[in-house]
């Protein structure tokens, strides 16, 4: 497997308020990696994930994306970039008064005749692509209904529809599963696995569970403080490990 | 070597910004108290015991007088107590355990000002805390951000209002003002009650319209009909409306600070839109009315309609681009992350958000220029005010001159409020 990420010394420091978001962490992404990051809240997984497709500019370091330096990329590059990285959110970030097709097909925006796309006007080719993408995620019956009607698992299926639409090289997700039950949670994680496994779609994910990362990851990433502070596959976290990223007082807490 | 690390003066001046508007607050508050106090002055005894006809000024000597007067009391009060500048400023005056000083210590805190003030320009350029001026310290205290410190703060029970010299202050202040307002605006109760008489017919015939000219007729060979103003008055608000929304629709992305703020030159066109907005929304309609009058006509709809569509672009534009400021980030997140253009998120990820509100601003807007087009006319623009204020001016030559004046405002009482009623309902609906 080869090297796809690389990111090296990347530091965020938030203008206001001073925080150091990212402390200098450098890591490298292998190709069909399910890589997860862990930790808790406010230990920069966000930031992390969002300084890889620069919805946050980095304060410094280089992120290398497939050889093409992402922090150094104007901003036409920087598009181009970005349609071959998905992201899906905790939220799901969907267009609420859009229908599940027009925010399936928004993944495909950039790719897409800019005066058609103003006008809200489609390719047959985009519907159907749409459509299928849908199938994929199991609801393509809804694809006419506006995105706020859906569930929350629903909605995270759109978020993944509109993900598939670029199909992309490399999916990242900031905490998928946060807003959703632990049964929902699981057909969304599944889906990310047959991306991962069927489609050879790199995977960047942010989870709150150790149970989740143990079950879908084949590497594991944990912040604390903006640090690193552990890397490594999820056998090799014990409990000592897991009271190092958690804090002492933490208890572990099991998705089924 | 690693120094520490120096703020620029200017970051310093920033983070006294608060303390700095509070103080000047607390001035203006005491300036406002001295004013008061030479009307009242005026009013009691100058002119009744001095000299009818004068005016009691300030002798040249007394402008520095007043300033350092109120100057003083400032500081007093700003050292003493909790002022109103300081609370809405959410400042607190407090030692380093976070506690409130002792009076001994306020008076110190008082009297150092005197000598420290003069010398505050210098703390700009010095290395200390934040926020801090020369006279804070350990002894006489800091003034404190409360929103930052209030988590820390040790428990104390809250004085109640009337105990405090906030409390005091504000019910004296609000008390003056009633006062000095009532002599200012002349109320006269007794005139009110003593000349009921005078105006007692025009009541009568205002309650009694008459509708002869509810439909077309003539009089002095001109054709007169409530219903054709009434159309004019309803078209003028709904074409100034609709021109009005359709140029602020695309302005108000320019004046919007999320849409903008990313570059120097999209933080110069969001001021410039901003500044432009409320410029045109503090001039009313009618006051454009009158330069479009002589313009283009007096008594031309047109004039109306071209006054009140300026004002609703400015109006509209500051509604609407509050609405794309206040639209949620996450979507336009996503879209961007795929790689579309900016105007694609903003085709995409804004507009599907603000439409429901941009239609229910823009009802409402025409329920407010069709109130304007009514009384326009007063000044030339046009629509329903023209026969309104054609048959006062006939008061004294036609009888019934009041009785048609009461048939117009009928007439546009019951257009108002069902185009009010209309468009509340339809506005609930999009809501």
């Amino acid at each position: 497997m080869d090297e796809f990420i690389r990111v090296e010394n990347l530091t965020k420091i938030y203008e206001r308020g001073e925080v150091l978001a990212l402390d200098d962490i450098s890591f490298t992404v292998k190709r069909g990696e399910f890589l997860v990051l862990l930790g808790l809240s406010g230990s920069g997984k966000s930031t992390l994930l969002r300084c890889i497709n620069r919805l946050i500019e980095p304060t410094a370091g280089t992120i290398t994306f497939d050889g093409e330096d992402v922090t150094k990329a104007s901003s036409r590059q920087l598009r181009h970039l970005r349609r071959r990285m998905a992201m899906i959110f905790q939220q799901f970030n969907l267009v609420r008064r859009s229908s599940v097709l027009t925010n399936t097909i928004s993944g495909r925006l950039g790719y897409m005749n800019p005066a058609a796309s103003a006008i809200h006007k489609f390719t047959k080719q985009d519907i159907d692509d749409a459509i299928a993408c849908l199938e994929r995620v199991g609801i393509p019956e809804q694809a006419y209904k506006r995105a706020d009607e859906l569930s929350g698992g629903q909605q995270q299926r759109v978020g993944i529809a509109r993900a598939l639409m670029q199909k992309p090289d490399l999916l990242m997700a900031d905490e998928p599963v946060s807003a959703l039950d632990p049964a929902t949670s699981h057909s969304i994680m599944q889906y990310l696995e047959l991306m991962n496994q069927e489609d050879g779609v790199t995977v960047l994910t942010s989870l709150h569970f150790l149970s989740l990362a143990r079950r879908y990851g084949t590497r594991i990433l944990a912040l604390k403080d903006g640090k690193i502070v552990f890397e490594g596959t999820p056998a090799e976290i014990d409990a000592a490990k897991f009271k190092e990223i958690y804090g002492e007082e933490a208890q572990e807490v099991e998705v089924r | 070597m690693k120094s520490a690390r120096r703020h620029s003066p200017w970051v310093r001046l920033a983070e006294l910004r608060p303390r700095i508007f509070a103080f000047l607050l607390d001035w203006a508050s005491w300036g406002y108290i001295a004013y008061a106090i030479m009307y009242l002055l005026n009013k009691y005894w100058y002119v009744r015991h001095v000299n009818f006809y004068g005016r009691l000024t300030l002798p040249s000597w007394g402008w520095p007088l007043v300033i350092l007067v109120t100057l003083e009391l400032a500081l007093l009060t700003h050292a003493f107590g909790q002022t109103i500048g300081l609370s809405l400023f959410g400042l607190r005056l407090l030692g380093p355990d976070l506690r409130r000083i002792p009076m001994r210590q306020r008076l110190h805190r008082y009297l150092g000002l005197h000598v420290k003030l003069l010398l505050q320009p210098i703390a700009l350029f010095i290395d200390r805390p934040l926020g801090t001026l020369l006279h804070d310290g350990k002894q006489t205290g800091t003034m404190r951000l409360f929103a930052k410190v209030k988590d820390d703060m040790p428990l104390e029970r809250p004085r109640n209002w009337w105990l405090t010299y906030r409390g005091l202050f504000t019910t004296a202040l609000l008390g003056m003002t009633f006062w000095l307002g009532w002599k200012i605006t002349a109320v006269n109760l007794g005139m009110l009650v003593e000349r009921i008489g005078k105006s007692g017919h025009i009541w009568r015939d205002l309650f009694t319209p008459q509708f002869t000219y509810l439909t077309a007729n003539v009089i002095d060979g001109r054709t007169f009909s409530i219903a054709h103003y009434m159309m004019e008055t309803i078209f003028m608000a709904f074409f100034a409306t609709i021109t009005g929304a359709i140029v602020a629709f695309p302005l108000s992305f320019l004046g919007a600070r999320n849409i903008m703020g990313f570059s120097a030159v999209g933080w110069l066109i969001y001021t410039v839109m901003r500044f432009v907005f409320n410029i045109f929304r503090s001039i009313e309609s009618i006051l454009m009315a009158v330069m479009f009058a002589v313009w283009v006509g007096f008594g031309n709809p047109f004039a109306g309609a071209l006054a009140l569509f300026l004002h609703t672009i400015a109006a509209l534009g500051k509604l609407y681009s509050e609405q794309v400021e206040s639209v949620d980030p996450g979507p336009l997140e996503a879209i961007a992350a795929t790689g579309a253009k900016r105007w694609q998120v903003v085709a995409y990820g804004v507009i599907p958000q603000i439409i429901p509100s941009y239609l229910a601003f823009t009802l409402y807007r025409w329920d407010i220029n069709i109130r304007m087009a009514t009384v326009i006319a007063l000044v030339g623009g046009g629509g329903i005010g023209t026969l309104l204020f054609y048959f006062k001016n006939e008061v004294g030559r036609l009888e019934n001159a009041w009785n048609l004046v009461g048939s117009v405002i009928v007439a546009i009482v019951v257009v108002v409020w069902l185009l009010d009623y209309i468009s509340a309902r339809v506005r609930e609906k999009i809501g």
